[in-house]
């Protein structure tokens, strides 16, 4: 089981590692542009002289402290002055890609283009943040679903309607709920009871812990539901209908014939066989609620990984870009070995065969 | 087989079907269509206005006086224009990805003399010292290959083409498409809508050419495949034409789930203000402009409604095969 369960987390590490190092080449096409940003602001240039080669002086020292004047790979084309074509050149271990995978393994990386801050600082304030946004919401709708589903699965009279709504909520894309909670939760023309933005204003020195939490907990409630809504009814659907499965087998209608009362039989004879496809949904659930936390944290205003990680694509900053990127996968990685214990605590019989 | 069966559409597939008809009708003529404003002028004196408010602002107007209406039409046509073929280029490179690999799977020999063209097709792409040096090895290759047609040819090393296919799609599977794409459109400077296509087509491929390729393996299988061999087709005609029929069968239902998610994923990139450039108008966008002006219901009602019933009709066509 142990070597099993190491062959899948290698290969998706790999598939990390390979995702993570296109991503890397890809982005470094548009260096101009990320050069541009990160150049000192124009009041600045103006007190400068402003003749072309001083320009070119300022942006080479720009390239030098991003790291950006070392070649991009291992090989790449040289384009010699008087040449048309370029010659392939082999470029050492002295290039951006080697520099960042050894960071990388050192746990490194870098600093940010835009704040020169280290990367590491900037995501682990966002997800000191994000953690408990997603983690929350991921636990509600995981508690959620199994509840509603274990309810549906018995049949009740309002059946029809509540999975009519949950279709309907899975229909709709995630900023759409978001924006919908918006406008019916935190606006003055309908009900006012959320505030729409402002968490990180509103943190004044002389507020006590109490009330301080019980601030952060109603700014946290929209965002928390809008994730929590997009990913219940997945979940829901999915687990009641391999319910209705299992109890139209065998060992149910014994369960039945012997007189178990119909939540019993749901509880203890079949849910733990129904479990087994919603698992690998669940593994899917985390790294889903990183990418759910990019909407809802841009819709809310919430300074947390998803907005950190929008802003630094539109910034170009491409340290913060890959490290969340990195740490996208580690969630992958995380939820993969989550699920795979899951598994064998769910069914022994995997645990024997393995 | 499948042409012989009658397709009986339900009542909501059959509303599906119109709704969808005139959003691509809508997409194809909307330059055309007598629309009192353009999206892409802004009538100052009436901004962020009511539906049918003065002005001849049907569906009202954004904060910054653009038509809510005519938005809504060229939004149609960003959507129908960037989600269909994205989908359908999406499914024909899983399709072909995805069936070729599971009926091959990592056994398939290749003769040596394809190795060699391919070195040298490769060689001259990279312009590799000497240059000339490429076209020369692979024409030499080729003229093999013509003289080994025939007495028999020579395998080669085995292609690992399944590990290959099902190695890239893990890959891409590996981060959620948003942050996918939002890293790479952002990193890759402002897209355009080609660049946008590309994109979503890049991400999308994995799931069609998985499910290719899981039912590929159960065909190649099936007796019909290996009569096929015996009677002595071609390996590569046995593929096309025997096996890839079937194999392409799931794709039928998961094509307009496809489109489901593509949509949301197009409209969700525009609302983060990623994708396409702010003047292209689209549902997203219209729906993000609605954070600025809290009040202004119309700016996210209506695109809202647009696309839940666009996703809903699609969903009802999902299951199409089953009734």
């Amino acid at each position: 089981m142990a070597r099993l369960l190491f062959w899948r987390l290698l290969r998706t590490a790999l598939a990390v590692w390979a995702l993570a190092s296109g991503v890397f080449l890809l982005s470094r096409h548009d260096v101009n542009t990320a050069l541009q940003l990160a150049q000192p602001e124009a009041a600045d240039l103006r007190t400068g002289a402003g003749t072309p080669a001083a320009r070119q002086a300022q942006e080479w020292a720009t390239r030098r402290r991003l790291g950006l004047d070392v070649p991009l790979f291992y090989v790449g084309r040289h384009v010699p002055a008087h040449a048309v074509e370029g010659q392939w050149h082999w470029n050492g271990t002295n290039n951006q890609y080697h520099q960042w995978l050894r960071g990388v393994a050192h746990g490194q990386f870098g600093t940010s283009f835009r704040t020169g801050e280290a990367v590491t600082a900037r995501l682990g304030r966002a997800l000191l943040f994000t953690v408990p946004l997603t983690g929350s919401a991921a636990l509600l709708a995981a508690v959620l679903a199994l509840w509603l589903a274990q309810r549906l699965a018995a049949r009740p009279a309002w059946l029809g309607p509540v999975r009519g709504a949950l279709v309907g909520v899975h229909a709709l894309p995630l900023f759409v709920i978001a924006l919908v909670l918006l406008l019916l939760f935190a606006n003055p023309a309908v009900l006012a009871w959320f505030p729409a933005y402002g968490l990180d204003q509103s943190t004044d020195a002389d507020l006590d812990v109490g009330s301080q939490l019980a601030d952060y907990l109603w700014h946290l409630a929209l965002p928390v539901a809008a994730l929590t809504l997009s990913a219940l009814p997945g979940l829901t659907l999915q687990l009641e209908a391999s319910l209705a499965h299992e109890l139209g087998s065998g060992y149910a209608t014994t369960a039945r014939a012997k007189g178990l009362a119909g939540r019993a039989v749901i509880r203890h004879h079949a849910l733990r066989n129904a479990l087994l496809p919603s698992l690998a949904q669940l593994a899917e659930l985390l790294p889903a609620l990183v990418a759910g936390a990019v909407v809802v944290e841009v819709a809310f205003a919430l300074p947390g990984m998803g907005r950190l990680l929008a802003e630094a694509a539109a910034a170009r900053d491409y340290p913060v870009l890959m490290g969340g990127v990195l740490l996208t996968g580690a969630a992958r990685l995380l939820s993969l070995l989550l699920t795979d214990m899951l598994y064998f605590w769910v069914d022994p019989r995997i645990r024997w065969q393995s | 087989m499948a042409v012989l069966t009658t397709f009986s559409f339900s009542w909501t597939q059959k509303w599906a079907f119109a709704w969808l008809g005139l959003l691509v009708a809508v997409a194809a003529v909307a330059p055309a269509l007598p629309l009192p404003y353009l999206p892409t002028v802004p009538d100052l004196a009436h901004v962020a206005q009511a539906p049918l408010g003065p002005g001849r602002h049907w569906l009202g107007t954004d904060v910054q006086g653009r038509d809510v209406l005519s938005l809504l039409v060229f939004g149609t046509r960003t959507a129908v224009l960037l989600t269909l073929p994205a989908a359908l280029l999406a499914a024909c490179i899983g399709a072909l990805a995805g069936g070729a690999a599971g009926f091959w799977g990592n056994r398939r020999r290749v003769e040596t003399a394809y190795w060699v063209l391919a070195a040298g097709g490769a060689w001259w792409v990279l312009r590799l010292p000497a240059p000339w040096l490429g076209p020369l090895v692979a024409a030499l290759a080729g003229a093999r290959l013509l003289m080994s047609k025939r007495n028999r040819p020579t395998p080669g090393p085995r292609l690992p083409l399944d590990a290959l296919v099902m190695g890239a799609a893990t890959a891409l599977d590996s981060i959620p498409r948003l942050v996918l794409v939002v890293a790479m459109a952002a990193s890759a400077g402002g897209v355009s809508a080609t660049g946008l296509l590309v994109l979503l087509t890049l991400t999308a491929w994995p799931t069609p050419a998985r499910l290719v390729r899981a039912q590929m393996l159960r065909v190649r299988a099936l007796p019909f495949a290996e009569a096929a061999r015996a009677a002595g087709v071609p390996e590569w005609r046995i593929w096309l034409r025997h096996a890839m029929p079937h194999a392409i069968k799931p794709l039928e239902s998961n094509f307009p789930l496809s489109l489901v998610s593509l949509l949301s994923l197009e409209s969700t990139l525009s609302f983060l203000g990623v994708g396409l450039p702010p003047e292209i108008a689209s549902w997203g966008r219209l729906m993000a402009s609605f954070r600025q002006e809290p009040s202004a219901w119309w700016l996210l009602a209506f695109p809202t409604i647009m696309l839940v019933i666009s996703i809903l009709s699609l969903n009802a066509l999902a299951r199409w095969r089953r009734i």
